[in-house]
């Protein structure tokens, strides 16, 4: 189980970027993240990843507070962030230093296969598109297996047809080991096509202000009237939420359920 | 010398005229196309001087002056100071590059030593370096030591200057992607800092050799009995044009065969980078 208690970040300039952000989300479960720009869901994921420090509040995985990048928790980040003088294989095992050369190699290889790269395997990243990248990204992130997998906009860089590819591809892969997905986006198609339940946040200061969970079995069929409908329901928060004479306790969206069902 | 190369220039508009060039004739064809301005003049320089345009007594035609290398050689003279020079330029630049290389990566990697010691050097920097000859002369002597500082101060700025700039422009995401991965600090330089500052590093390395053998000449010129430059001086006072000549060309050559070892040293290091020129660049 991952913790968030109350979380708070105030930045060094005064920025009240975050403010008592307090969230449960069990182990397996994927949870979207979505808001207007500036409501401190970046912040948030980099504090739960132990890059920045949280102000005030705590972050525990299984009882352990985090507060430096922890070996269970694995973060993608908005680009690929390969590094340019590795190779694809060697990109994947990265994080794998420790194993034995034999083991290291027999993991990568299967990852490579598992993303459908196994032809890239000695390739440089530059050689790669785009999507390529982000799926040798993804591959390395996964290959140690982490208990928690942080992604700050993972795909808003690629193009339509391709983020839908990767979307699709993504929960392929975590049904393999369900590791917690704690997914940060600005694309409510793409926070209801993946995550269990969607957190809306609220921007000046950032902070919590709808949760939606979403019912519907996967594989998801992004065209189906449900699916719109739960849409609309994520929308029509983030509207709310952007809207001042909204206050904060009139968040919960039961006016909403009510609005659509 | 390079006066046998035909030129294959021409056959360049055979390889327009078919889409894709074969890859042995590219491979010919680009070296081929750098030596055709430097030969050209010196056919057109030999031709002008046979057909008696100009005497060629200060500017000896390119016989003359292959005639002066090979006298030279044969004597024993040419290796004698070839490897004079050579061998202070490979000391002044090895001592250069250590200290640039430690005091760099020191300053680029910690801000306090970074505060601390860059505003001393920068202003250091600023004093031309053939301004220190008089005193490293005081100091260290006519000999070898003083010529040996020289070429090392001019070493040491563009290394440190690019080690320390390499390493303060590495890009930041890369190394939080060591942090995601937990990497321990000399990991850290290991694996993410090492490789990310070589391309820069290799650039610092080839500009403090061309500085080494900016600098050889000018402690050579401050009193030697031998080495390339004892050769300009000596044939400036003893009126021997082609001796200067002969010992330029050298110059030239052993410049650019160092600067093509570094070149090739770290080219397997460096094959990753995606750089402009290294498709050839707009053609």
């Amino acid at each position: 189980m991952l913790v968030l208690d109350a979380i708070g970040k105030i930045y060094p300039n005064g920025v009240n970027a975050l403010e008592r952000f307090s969230a449960e989300i069990r182990l397996g479960e994927i949870v979207a993240i979505i808001g207007g720009s500036g409501c401190g869901k970046s912040t948030l994921l980099r504090a739960i990843g132990g890059l920045d420090r949280a102000t005030s509040g705590t972050v525990t995985l299984d009882d352990i507070e985090i507060s430096a990048p922890h070996a269970k928790i694995g973060i993608i980040f908005q680009e690929p962030r390969l590094l340019p003088w590795l190779s694809v294989a060697d990109n994947i095992g990265f994080g794998l230093s420790e194993l034995p050369a034999n083991i290291r190699r027999e993991k990568v290889a299967s990852a490579l296969a598992r993303v459908g790269l196994a032809d890239k395997a000695n390739a440089w990243p530059r050689e790669l598109s785009g999507g390529q990248a982000q799926r040798v990204a993804i591959a390395r992130a996964l290959v140690p297996q982490p208990e928690v997998l942080l992604l700050d906009e993972p795909f808003s860089a690629l193009d339509a047809f391709t983020r839908r590819d990767l979307q699709d591809h993504l929960l392929d892969l975590w049904a393999d080991t369900r590791p917690t997905l704690v997914l940060v986006t600005h694309d409510v198609d793409e926070a209801v096509v993946l995550a269990d339940r969607v957190l809306v946040m609220r921007p000046r200061p950032g902070r919590l202000f709808d949760e939606i969970k979403i019912n519907l079995a996967r594989p998801r069929d992004r065209n189906s009237p449900l699916f719109g409908n739960f849409k609309r329901r994520v929308l029509t928060a983030l509207d709310r939420s952007l809207d001042r004479n909204v206050p904060d306790a009139e968040a919960k969206s039961n006016a909403g359920e009510a609005m659509w069902w | 010398m390079a006066m046998t190369v035909e030129l294959p220039a021409l056959e360049g508009t055979d390889a327009i005229a078919r889409p894709v060039p074969s890859g042995r004739l590219r491979r010919l064809a680009r070296p081929a196309l750098g030596l055709l301005l430097p030969v050209g003049f010196a056919l057109a320089w030999e031709i002008i001087v046979w057909l008696g345009l100009s005497n060629g007594r200060l500017v000896p035609p390119p016989t003359k002056l292959f005639a002066t290398i090979v006298e030279l050689a044969r004597s024993g003279e040419l290796v004698r100071h070839i490897m004079a020079t050579l061998t202070r330029v490979v000391a002044g630049f090895g001592l250069g590059v250590i200290s640039g290389t430690v005091l760099g990566a020191i300053s680029g990697y910690w801000g306090l030593a970074r505060r601390l010691f860059d505003p001393t050097v920068q202003a250091l920097r600023a004093i031309p370096s053939i301004a220190w000859v008089p005193l490293f002369i005081l100091w260290l002597g006519i000999f070898e030591t003083s010529k040996i500082a020289l070429i090392a101060v001019g070493v040491f700025f563009p290394v440190y200057l690019g080690v320390m700039g390499a390493i303060l422009s590495v890009d930041r995401k890369i190394v939080e992607v060591g942090r995601t991965f937990r990497l321990s600090g000399p990991a850290m330089i290991r694996r993410i800092l090492l490789p990310a500052v070589l391309p820069a590093y290799v650039v610092a390395l080839r500009v403090g050799l061309g500085l080494g053998w900016m600098f050889v000449v000018a402690a050579e010129f401050m009193g030697a009995s031998e080495g390339l430059g004892y050769l300009l001086i000596d044939g400036q006072q003893l009126g021997k044009p082609a001796q200067i000549l002969a010992a330029i060309v050298i110059f030239a050559i052993l410049g650019k065969t160092t600067d093509w070892l570094i070149e090739i040293g770290s080219a397997p290091l460096l094959r990753w980078q995606d750089a402009f020129g290294r498709q050839g660049g707009a053609i």
